[in-house]
């Protein structure tokens, strides 16, 4: 395969709270090539937000990227190294504040947010919005930037979009502001966009519809997009790779298809069963148990292991990278879990943990009981 | 419904209000013990006198008729006549009500001028010194009394160091025959506002207070909002996003202080004026309250009322014109 377009080693974002340091993404690997979209999926609270604020250098304190290295197109985005006396700091090639600025956000790589109430500003006019982040991107002067933000609202399906450019954001419906926030990211043509879940606040009709136009935007422009959601059912509709994230890590890796069909990891396997299906009722949803431990204090061992119904005794020991899994000459299939005999930790010898993890609800929470 | 008829609107709906402010203090000035025939006389006047005065300024007659011809009196701009000052109450009004609109007008010019850079800053710089030192600042500009204030001003600035007049004030568009050492208008602007510093500064600091506090608060929220990130996301200087984007949203709250300040500065106004011997609408007021002049205490109150409700409006008006999410009560 070619170079990626956007590659990510090791990235590693952390909090200092004054409860102490919440390890939000905790050496996170993956890439993205051009044309693709790559999921990224995981509960509330697997920090798919951070890592995707980290890409764009945009956390926020007390929140800090502490390690690893971000790389878009042939540039370093991202990247530490050790000087003489061993302290880390910035590469020579890693670029400014001011270049991330210029240079990349919004330009190279456009964000849409979740929410497409908050995220307009309501006192300024959509079109100017618009326009405002267009000129910026693209260079354009303002009367070219106000005739291409009014054919990137009739391209995502906004009707009369000459007198719509004049309408404040509270006069769209959710579904059309959505539409807006996804022109915005469109019309900078930027390479790549990261979408947060941008239809998890819209009704299923509509978000239907988003998905649909999204993917046919994205073969037209040929752009890249990083998905996160939690909705397995988006990532079946519209990814063509999976990351999957536990508590800061990614679990898993493979395309839709082996996702899907040859699931790996049993926290993928666990998400997937807890998806609610037509031919099933209510009782027969399979919810996983447990809640997600604290980032700030992560189980040793697999992280995974307070609520996997797998876990067995060296799961609470050896902490897994992932690794490929896949036969010989089929895509990368990466998981964490040492029950595969890749990792050859002597989980087949390794005796269950006492007390089932997938006994209850309160498995999850009395983790630290168990440990000796 | 647009900008223009919503304002005119309103002010159609501030008509009623004004009736109910004459009805409301008529009847209260008059309820008041004492008589001001009395008060004119000395205590022990010609009966002759006495009536003589009553048939002159209406008070002989019953107090309905009197209500109902000070009302229409009103409704031609005719405000009565000053048993005090034996003059138009119009024509006092109109001789103070500059004065007082001067101060507190330059009163808001400062506290706004120095208050909303400073509440931008306090937001900007969150829990570091800058933000320490304006809040402090703002904490006890709202907890002192003006009239404090003013106080220690005439005695630092003026009294020790000389730097600015104790009392009176001069209008800058005073003709300068009038103005001892000043010949031109330019002199006379310049002594207006030497006079003019210390009960600004008095007046204004509390309401610099508020606006600093309001501008804070108001801005951190703005700054933590979803369109601030996404703006920095599409890679907009930071300078323009506190400038523009965060700036504009955080504004309403800050104006309906503004506007409900009005109301406070005009209380603040009769002791600024007081402390500095200021002859403005709030000694007038106290003047006509001492000397039970009916007529001038409705006038008065009346101009205050009125001053008020065009706050109130303003307010409005500004905050429908900043925030299109603000109807005009038409849908």
């Amino acid at each position: 395969m070619s170079e990626p377009l956007l590659s990510v080693e090791n990235l590693k974002t952390q909090f200092f709270t004054e409860d102490g340091t919440v390890r939000a993404v905790d050496g996170i690997s993956f890439d993205v090539h051009e044309g693709e979209i790559v999921g990224l999926v995981g509960e509330s609270g697997a920090g798919k937000s951070v890592a995707t604020s980290s890409l764009l250098r945009l956390v926020e304190s007390p929140g800090e990227i502490v390690g690893g290295e971000i790389t878009f197109k042939g540039r370093t985005l991202f990247g530490l190294e050790e000087d003489a006396s061993g302290e880390l700091r910035p590469r020579d090639d890693m670029l400014s504040e001011e270049e991330m600025r210029r240079e990349i956000r919004g330009r190279e790589i456009a964000i849409i947010f979740q929410d497409p109430m908050e995220s307009l500003n309501p006192v300024f006019t959509v079109g100017g919005q618009l326009r405002e982040f267009i000129e910026l991107n693209r260079d354009l002067s303002e009367k070219e930037a106000k005739r291409e933000a009014i054919d990137m609202l009739r391209e995502v399906g906004i009707p009369a979009p000459e007198t719509r450019y004049d309408e404040y954001p509270h006069q769209f419906s959710g579904g059309m502001r959505q539409r807006v926030l996804i022109a915005m990211a469109l019309a900078c043509q930027p390479d790549l966009i990261i979408a947060d879940e941008p239809t998890t606040a819209l009704d299923v009709t509509v978000e239907g519809q988003i998905l649909e136009m999204v993917k046919e935007l994205q073969t037209k422009y040929d752009t890249s997009f990083i998905w996160v959601t939690h909705d397995m059912s988006v990532v079946a509709e519209i990814c063509d790779r999976v990351n999957v994230m536990y508590l800061g890590e990614i679990i898993e890796h493979a395309t839709v298809d082996d996702l899907f069909y040859d699931t790996k990891h049993p926290y993928t396997r666990a998400l997937l069963d807890s998806m609610p299906r037509p031919d099933e009722t209510v009782h027969e949803l399979n919810p996983i148990e447990g809640v997600m431990p604290e980032a700030i204090d992560p189980p040793a061992g697999c992280r995974f292991h307070s609520r996997c119904p797998d876990a067995r005794e060296v799961c609470r020991e050896v902490h897994p990278e992932p690794r490929d899994l896949a036969d010989e000459g089929e895509p990368t299939h990466r998981a964490a879990c040492v029950k595969y005999d890749a990792f050859d930790v002597g989980y087949d010898e390794s005796r269950p943990i006492e007390g089932d993890a997938a006994g209850g609800f309160g498995a999850g929470l009395t983790r630290t009981g168990g440990e000796e | 419904m647009s900008l223009l008829r919503y304002t005119l609107w309103r002010l159609a709906q501030a008509i009623p209000v004004l009736i109910g402010i004459v009805t409301i203090t008529f009847f209260l000035a008059n309820q008041i013990p004492g008589d001001p025939v009395e008060i004119m006389l000395g205590p022990t006047p010609a009966q002759e006198q006495v009536e003589a005065i009553r048939a002159r300024y209406g008070l002989d007659r019953p107090i309905h008729v009197r209500y109902l011809t000070y009302l229409s009196g009103v409704a031609t701009g005719d405000l009565g006549l000053s048993i005090y000052y034996d003059r138009p109450v119009l024509e006092m009004i109109l001789l103070r009500l500059p004065v007082t609109l001067l101060l507190m007008l330059s009163a808001f010019a400062f506290a706004i001028v120095t208050a909303i850079p400073l509440g931008v800053l306090s937001a900007k710089r969150r829990n570091e010194p800058a933000d320490h030192v304006s809040r402090i600042v703002s904490l006890i500009g709202v907890s002192t009394p003006s009239f404090w204030i003013g106080l220690v001003l005439i005695i630092v600035f003026a009294f020790h160091l000389g730097w600015f007049p104790a009392r009176g004030l001069i209008l800058p568009w005073a003709d300068p025959a009038d103005v001892r050492g000043a010949a031109t208008r330019l002199e006379v602007i310049r002594q207006s506002a030497h006079h003019l510093f210390l009960p600004m500064i008095s007046l204004g600091t509390l309401q610099m207070a508020q606006i600093t506090r309001i501008e804070r608060s108001s801005m951190v929220d703005s700054l933590q909002g979803e369109y601030v990130t996404l703006a920095r996301a599409y890679g907009v200087p930071e300078s323009t996003i506190v400038r523009k984007h965060a700036f504009q949203v955080a504004q309403l709250p800050v104006i309906t202080i503004i506007g409900l300040g009005l109301s406070t500065a005009l209380g603040g106004a009769v002791l600024t004026e007081t402390v500095f011997e200021i002859q403005g609408m709030g000694r007038l007021i106290i003047t006509a309250i001492n000397n039970q002049d009916y007529e001038l205490i409705m006038g008065t109150t009346l101009v205050f009322g009125f001053v008020y409700v065009i706050g109130v409006i303003i307010t409005d008006v500004t905050y429908s014109y900043l925030d299109p999410r603000v109807t005009y009560g038409d849908d």
